[in-house]
């Protein structure tokens, strides 16, 4: 199980470890006991307690400090089989089903299996003369407490978020599909991490080939360690160059349900709350779970002015930069003259003024995200003076530049999710100096290579503007429209087509014809 | 790989190539907002303009103070020449900066300048990329350069008035385009405000006042010909179905005062006839009125009376009308009103016949009436006092 032969260590140990864990275990518990030992040798934290039961048989239980339920150990292992005084042909087999009363025991017949049981805190009791090991199901270490998902808010809907644990996690998608159809594969990752990965999805929702080509991509990844979902995503992505997300990322157990529903995979890692659904699209990651909470008109009008904004974010620099040093003529005539006036003192040309600006904005963003919380404010503070009438009053800006930066910062939040507004805010960037030697025209060369670019991309298969290229018009009620839910009849089409209808239709609510009426 | 980097190598190597070339910054630009076109008496053009002065201490104090209304900020420049282009040339001389004409908005042209002919000196300006075809025309009765020089006390310039003006229609409002257009038509013949210096208050400084418009020009094959006042000018403006704003004031019979009523809406159809070697031409007008003012004794809520008000009306409009024929068709001899335009539609055919002698012809053509008019409301005071 350990691959570390692929390394290049020599040492002599390493290799005996190698050897002595694919061993079966023994019949003789000193020996046992010394091959333990010898796996854990200087590990302070791994606890060996030798004990005899009805003073016979020799046994023997390990555990890891802080990783197995102590008090349960206590009362329903040691004790019962400590107070055990019959002496009379003791089976010691017998003796583990009739007295220790733990739910959860399995059956353990090498030493590799033995290190996966207590590497997950479950204890193991070794019997003398028994050549099995019994893992008893106590694991329990500290665990964050569900808490709201800070990263994705809302307004209205579940406030339970996903934690670090993916038994937490799997028991939140569980809670949700009662069905005995929702089902998780596990998979470990990692040679020294050994990190569970859980590939969950809905039997006969999602697509077979679908579900067989994210286990092999999964699978075909060999690292030492995983320690957070972004190193899954970015091992098993389509197209690794592009800075555009092709795996969505949620820490709500809503969407991930939402999206398994709509015949998606949703990959679940031990250790971080955020859980990867594939294969997204361009469209869905620009929804937030909250539009199906709401009423439809107001989450389609949402999704419009995140649209909006999403120009905006990622143009209204440009646009300034062009039409300030390109189009003047573009610009009503009043608005024009105060921007001259304005513009009047500044040194700079309306390029470099952008760059100077937005280069500022970003690092600010940065600083107050990384900052411990008590620097916040000052950050703050000294922000909204750099960004602010400050640095107009210092003759380096004009005042309509603080305004466009400040609109665009503003923009670039209100997409709902993080990873998709990274990299629109990073291509501002390249159309801004496009904007400012070629005007329009170079806004428009940096929109057509974008558009060209997303429309290359492809998320297992699917591609990253489906459903506007290539049209599917049954699929269009839910991208720029939420259509009523009475009338999302069918799931997606290239995720959800083995099983298209989700709903009946002509669920459109009506009253009730009064008794009296015919 | 390989691809990649040599890419990366065109793409890095593309910012250093001498992009930009047409790149202009504000703070090498001065902003037109005007032109003035005079003929001086030595036969040359002079052409002068409104440059918006950029407040350089704008970056100072909270930024508010660089956009007081009103204040001095505007820099006159005149430039001569034997054309306009020449003129622009001497303009260039005189100015640092690179002149901006795409906010050109008002052209004013003297009197002088449009009796000589005016279509030529257009040709530069429809020609040029940069000023724009919306931008309003006028003539001015004295130079125009003394327009363009007054400092308005309201508004930010003498352009900006002009523009202002123009767009409240009372009067007629032509832009570069219309003109082109009218120049170019059947008829050859053209309509533009005359704009005039308001005498300016007492205790003002001489420039400190408005420009205003009072009355039309007429021109004929870009040459003009004459002017008519305000009143014909909304009777031509009938004729064009252009009518906005119009105020009637009839006194009726048997009434012992005036009433006032307010245009709410005018349609003006015209339609035309040949008949024989006959040209004729109907007028048909639909248009309704609320009443203002009644200074009568009259219960305006008596249907008769309002029926004795609309006949009234129509026949106030009718006279206006005719007015407006007799000097613009039967002295002029201008067909600013348009029907020309109306008989090559109806009779394309026969047009072509008539068009050879069309000044002639025009001012023979029949025109009869068909006035409609309505009293939509009467308001809520029944009597006077």
């Amino acid at each position: 199980m350990f691959n570390r032969k692929k390394f290049k260590f020599n040492r002599n140990k390493e290799r005996q470890i190698d050897e002595e864990v694919l061993k079966p275990l023994y019949s003789n518990l000193e020996k046992n006991t010394e091959v333990l030992n010898f796996l854990y040798e200087d590990c302070s934290d791994v606890i060996f307690r030798s004990f005899v039961i009805a003073d016979q048989i020799k046994a023997q239980l390990v555990y890891i400090k802080g990783m197995s339920n102590i008090e349960e150990i206590d009362s329903n292992v040691l004790t019962p089989l400590m107070q055990q005084t019959d002496q009379k042909s003791v089976n010691p087999r017998l003796l583990i089903e009739q007295r220790v009363s733990v739910a959860e025991i399995t059956k353990i017949e090498s030493f590799d299996t033995c290190v996966e049981q207590l590497s997950v805190g479950n204890p193991i009791l070794l019997l003398d003369g028994d050549q099995q090991g019994y893992a008893l199901g106590l694991a329990k270490w500290e665990k964050r407490a569900i808490e709201e998902p800070s990263g994705e808010l809302v307004v209205r809907g579940p406030r339970e978020g996903f934690t670090e644990s993916v038994e937490v996690n799997t028991s939140l998608l569980r809670r949700k599909i009662k069905s005995p159809q929702l089902k998780m594969k596990t998979l470990k990752v990692g040679s020294y991490t050994q990190t569970t990965i859980m590939i969950t999805y809905i039997q006969d929702l999602s697509d077979e080939t679908l579900i067989e080509e994210i286990t092999q991509r999964i699978k075909r990844i060999d690292i030492d360690g995983i320690l957070e979902s972004g190193y899954i995503e970015e091992l098993i992505q389509d197209n690794s160059y592009s800075p555009f997300p092709q795996v969505l990322v949620t820490e709500r157990p809503d969407t991930a349900v939402s999206n398994l529903l709509e015949g998606r995979v949703v990959i679940v890692v031990d250790g971080t709350p955020f859980v990867l659904i594939a294969p997204t699209t361009f469209y869905s990651l620009f929804q937030s779970g909250e539009d199906y909470y709401h009423h439809f008109i107001i989450s389609t009008a949402t999704r419009w002015l995140r649209f909006l904004f999403l120009f905006i974010s990622l143009l209204l620099p440009s646009l300034y930069v062009a039409v300030i040093t390109y189009h003047q003529e573009m610009v009503p005539t009043t608005l024009l003259l105060t921007m001259v006036d304005s513009r009047e003192a500044i040194p700079f040309p309306a390029l470099v003024e952008a760059l100077l600006m937005e280069i500022t904005f970003e690092g600010l963003r940065e600083a107050g995200l990384r900052l411990p919380k008590q620097v916040g404010a000052a950050v703050s503070i000294v922000g909204a003076l750099v960004i602010g009438q400050a640095a107009v009053a210092a003759g380096l800006v004009s005042d309509p530049m603080v305004m466009v930066v400040a609109l665009t910062g503003i923009a670039s939040f209100t997409i709902p999710r993080y990873n998709i507004a990274i990299p629109f805010r990073l291509l501002r960037f390249p159309i801004m100096l496009l904007a400012g030697t070629f005007g329009l025209l170079g806004i428009m060369i940096g929109l057509l290579a974008i558009i060209i670019h997303l429309s290359t991309l492809r998320s297992f298969g699917v591609p990253y503007l489906s459903p506007m290229a290539p049209m599917k018009r049954r699929d269009l009620k839910d991208t720029l429209i939420r259509a009523p839910l009475w009338k999302l009849n069918t799931r997606p089409h290239l995720t959800g087509e083995y099983n298209k209808y989700r709903q009946s239709s002509n669920q459109k609510p009506f009253p009730e014809k009064e008794s009296g009426e015919e | 790989m390989k691809r990649l980097k040599i890419i990366w190598l065109i793409g890095i190597s593309l910012f250093l190539l001498t992009g930009c070339w047409d790149r202009r910054e504000t703070n090498d630009l001065w902003v037109v907002t005007g032109v003035g076109l005079d003929q001086t008496e030595d036969g040359e053009i002079e052409v002068t303009v409104e440059i918006h002065s950029p407040n350089s201490d704008g970056g100072e104090g909270m930024g508010g103070e660089s956009s007081q209304v009103g204040g001095n900020k505007m820099i006159h420049q005149t430039g001569k020449g034997i054309s306009i282009p020449k003129a622009i040339e001497d303009l260039d001389t005189q100015l640092p900066r690179e002149i901006l004409w795409s906010h050109t908005k008002a052209i004013v042209i003297n009197k002088a300048l449009a009796e000589t002919g005016i279509r030529e000196e257009l040709d530069f300006l429809i020609r040029h990329p940069e000023p724009r075809l919306r931008s309003y025309v006028f003539i001015s009765e004295g130079s125009a350069k003394d327009i363009m020089a007054l400092l308005p006390p309201l508004e930010r310039s003498s352009s900006e008035v002009l523009i202002e003006l123009a767009k409240s229609e009372v009067l007629m409002k032509v832009t570069l385009f219309d003109l082109m257009e009218m120049l170019k038509g059947e008829s050859d013949a053209a309509i533009l405000p005359m704009v005039d210096k308001l005498p300016p208050e007492e205790g003002e400084q001489p420039l400190e006042t408005n420009a205003y418009i009072n009355q039309s020009a007429i021109l004929k094959n870009g040459k003009m010909v004459g002017s008519i006042d305000d009143r014909l000018t909304r009777g031509v403006l009938w004729f064009r179905d252009e009518i906005k704003e119009a105020t009637v004031t009839v006194q009726p019979e048997n009434a012992d005062g005036l009433i006032s009523m307010n245009l709410i809406k005018g349609t003006t159809k015209l339609i035309p006839e040949i008949d024989g070697n006959q040209l004729k031409m109907t007028v048909q007008i639909e248009t309704i009125d609320d009443v203002i003012q009644n200074k009568t004794n009259w219960d305006l809520n008596e249907i008769e009376k309002q029926r004795i008000l609309e006949k009234e009306l129509a026949e106030a409009i009718e006279t206006r009308l005719t007015d407006t024929l007799e000097i613009v068709q039967k002295e002029m001899k201008a067909d600013i009103i348009e029907f020309g335009e109306e008989f090559r539609r109806k009779h394309p055919e026969q047009w072509k016949g008539i068009k050879k002698d069309w000044e002639e012809r025009f001012p023979s053509v029949e025109v009869t009436f068909d006035i409609e008019a309505k009293i939509l409301r009467t308001g809520q005071g029944n009597v006077p006092w």
